[in-house]
């Protein structure tokens, strides 16, 4: 199945891209999709712990079972509004 | 309502969007662009899609939670330069007391759940002619 995988901030500086596509096995949960993702991406690893990611626009849990064409987005520690 | 926006933010909308006659208070936060050390302008980065959602469930948290009448939320995306107006939040209610509390608590809820990334852009070296 095909997912759509969103960057942002840090994570997108050091992946180089806003975007990717990515493909995984039908069943794949988040989890091992951050582990072959996180493979693929070593300079991305060390950030996993402070990693947060939402599925279709919604945080998720690692258990969670993706679908063909779900948008992952990785997100760094946010740091929005005013300082 | 729950706005973002690439142009300066219309405070006087935000604050006309929360207007009412039941109000007895109307509370308007803006948080703005402060001059720090080697600090022209804040680059905001924001995942459109997600933050519009995690807002306007912000605004409807923030309602239930204090019991105020409206509540509107407008955030910059890009290029916000010192002085500028980086977000706003208006709040009408009975009184005062859960207008200023409902702001604050929204503009907490904002730095710590909404998928927006600011960074300090790099300053232009002027060349000597």
């Amino acid at each position: 199945m095909r997912l759509r995988v969103m960057l942002f901030a840090t994570y997108r500086e050091i992946a180089d891209a806003k975007e990717l596509a990515w493909t995984a096995e039908p069943g794949t949960t988040l989890g091992q999709f951050l582990d072959a993702f996180l493979a693929a991406h070593p300079r991305l690893a060390p950030h996993r712990g402070s990693m947060l990611v939402a599925v279709n626009l919604a945080v998720a849990d690692p258990t969670a079972v993706l679908h063909e064409g779900d948008e992952v987005a990785l997100l760094p520690p946010v740091s929005g509004g005013c300082p | 309502m729950i706005e973002m926006t690439r142009r300066r933010i219309d405070v006087d909308a935000v604050l006309d969007s929360v207007r009412r006659d039941e109000a007895g208070a109307v509370v308007l936060f803006l948080g703005t662009v402060r001059a720090d050390a080697d600090v022209a302008a804040l680059d905001y980065e924001v995942y459109v899609p997600m933050a519009k959602k995690v807002l306007a469930d912000l605004a409807e948290r923030a309602k239930a939670k204090f019991g105020v009448l409206d509540l509107s939320i407008a955030h910059r995306i890009g290029r916000v330069p010192v002085g500028g107006d980086s977000v706003a939040v208006a709040c009408a209610a009975a009184h005062r007391r859960e207008a200023f509390e409902a702001c604050a608590w929204v503009m907490d809820e904002v730095k710590r759940i909404v998928p927006i990334w600011k960074s300090v852009p790099p300053r232009r070296v002027r060349r000597s002619r």
